[in-house]
């Protein structure tokens, strides 16, 4: 008998791993893959603590030099705020038109079939692959620089997005609803306009509402390539090393993200 | 609105085989028929056919022998527009009420006018004033009259199940399929949901609900029509089903009747 508690009735067979069983040689391997790839990594980023520690005195002089901020062209960097709302905002919603009939073509539920799902699901996948900065790129060669290339960009990449989005909130509607409807003899606009939009409406203005609060953030530096807004100035500002003007640009670019964003929420928020 | 009132038959089945895979005989050699102002009752045990039954009932799934009519149209010879029509005649109640729940009650039944309405009045939602008191009159119909302007998902489950009739009401149906209508429901939800359907037969509609409680089936229903491995084993009227015949539907090996 042992000397710890009652004898157990029977003994129970337990798996035995030798220290070369196949969990632990994964381990190792796994180990070795995540360390390499970091190293590369490290490697390929040109990481340098030392650039840092001589560059960060210099952004510090940069922030004395910058107070107090500039007022004095307060004016214009507004108007050029209120061109990246402006252009986020159209944008925003000409993704949202655009993206109305084709997300019903992307959901699995309702596309009339595969033929056109696989296409259109690959379309979208193009658009949301290539961000709004690069083709703000493409635009301000095609149609000049200013707020409209910027806009066409984001319109273009917000596009597949808020298809790409809308569609999955139509596939997660339950179907009985939809089923019911079709039973009662209607044809299929009927259902969908009926059965399906009342369901899927609110999750989809949540989803444009996310996507311009997340344009507005993402034009911000639209500006760089010369596609217009607030951060056209931020360009010039930097390249001339005019700092309080700067500050004053990345104040203002603060206050509007923040607003915009708890905006976005507000809304969101009441829409359940 | 108006019962049909003949003493015809509203829904016939005749001889409904389905097969699924090689040897798997959901539904073999079904007929039945039922009168309007009928309340049948399907009883079986789970597997037995009823849910194909009634999938072949709605055209849901398509039969391999066999056939279904309504008030002497066969639905298997009807394409298009007769097709749709017939159907309209057909109106399901399902398990999960599958109401569209963000909306009121009443726009709940005006889903049943959906096939009849103009496209435009649908995207609208601009529904004509017939149209709207029609749906009013078939939720005062199932006692749900106060809560018409209510949004479905605040509604109880028995509620949601009477707006659903109410829906079947609005779609003019002569011939009511529920499938097991009753087994989410509570005892009172179940009771106030088997009333409204005996009342809606009443008024001249053949109202064919799949049961899972004999209790039930036998305080509400008019007929009980079982099922036993895809064959009917007992169409009698609920007076003259006695505890044998109970037995019979339920026993665990004993071969059909």
């Amino acid at each position: 008998m042992t000397d710890g508690g009652a004898a157990p009735a029977r003994v129970y067979a337990e798996p035995i791993s030798p220290w070369w069983s196949t969990g632990r040689l994964r381990f190792v391997a796994i180990l070795l893959a995540v360390t390499a790839f970091y190293a590369v990594s490290w490697h390929l980023a040109q990481v340098s603590p030392s650039k840092l520690a001589s560059g960060l005195p210099k952004m510090a002089s940069w922030a004395r030099k910058a107070w107090p901020p500039a007022t004095d062209e307060l004016p214009v960097l507004l108007r050029r705020a209120a061109e990246t709302v402006a252009m986020a905002a159209i944008g925003t919603t000409a993704a949202a038109l655009l993206a109305l009939p084709v997300c019903a073509l992307a959901a699995r539920n309702v596309t009339p079939s595969m033929a056109v799902y696989y296409p259109v699901r690959w379309f979208l996948n193009a658009l949301r692959g290539i961000d709004s900065f690069v083709f703000a790129l493409l635009f301000v060669a095609a149609v000049g620089l200013g707020p409209f290339a910027g806009m066409l960009g984001v319109a273009l990449h917000t596009w597949g997005s808020t298809a790409k989005l809308w569609a999955e909130a139509i596939e997660n509607v339950p179907p009985g609803p939809l089923e019911a409807a079709s039973a009662t003899g209607a044809s299929r606009v009927k259902v969908l306009s009926f059965a399906l939009l009342p369901d899927v409406a609110p999750s989809m203005v949540s989803v444009v509402l996310f996507w311009w609060e997340f344009n507005v953030r993402a034009s911000t530096v639209l500006g760089v390539v010369g596609a217009g807004g607030i951060g056209q100035e931020l360009k010039n500002s930097m390249d001339l090393l005019d700092f309080p003007r700067l500050l004053t640009i990345i104040l203002i670019i603060l206050v509007m993200v923040t607003v915009i964003d708890h905006l976005s929420q507000l809304l969101r928020r009441r829409l359940e | 609105m108006s019962p049909p009132g003949n003493g015809g038959t509203a829904i016939r089945a005749e001889g409904l085989v389905k097969t699924y895979g090689h040897d798997v005989r959901a539904v073999a050699d079904v007929s039945f028929a039922v009168a309007p102002g009928e309340f049948v009752a399907v009883l079986g045990p789970s597997g037995a056919g009823k849910t194909t039954l009634f999938r072949c009932l709605t055209g849901l799934t398509r039969p391999d022998g066999g056939s279904v009519s309504m008030h002497g149209r066969e639905l298997g010879r009807l394409h298009g527009r007769a097709l749709r029509s017939a159907r309209r005649e057909i109106a399901l109640i399902f398990q999960q009420f599958n109401l569209i729940r963000r909306l009121s009650a009443v726009q709940n039944v005006l889903a049943g006018r959906l096939a009849v309405v103009p496209t435009w009045r649908v995207l609208l939602r601009r529904f004509a004033a017939p149209d709207r008191q029609l749906a009013l009159s078939c939720l005062d119909r199932v006692g749900m009259l106060d809560r018409a302007y209510a949004r479905a998902d605040q509604l109880s489950g028995g509620q949601q199940q009477r707006v659903a009739i109410a829906r079947a009401l609005a779609q003019e149906a002569t011939v009511i399929l529920a499938d097991e209508p009753v087994a989410s429901l509570d005892p009172e939800s179940a009771a106030s949901v088997l009333e409204t359907l005996r009342a809606v037969a009443a008024a001249g509609v053949a109202v064919i609900a799949s049961l899972h409680q004999v209790h039930l089936a036998m305080s509400y229903a008019d007929r009980i029509v079982a099922l036993r491995a895809g064959r009917i084993v007992e169409d009698a009227p609920v007076g003259r089903v006695d505890a044998q015949a109970i037995e019979r539907i339920y026993e665990r090996n004993g071969e059909a009747a």
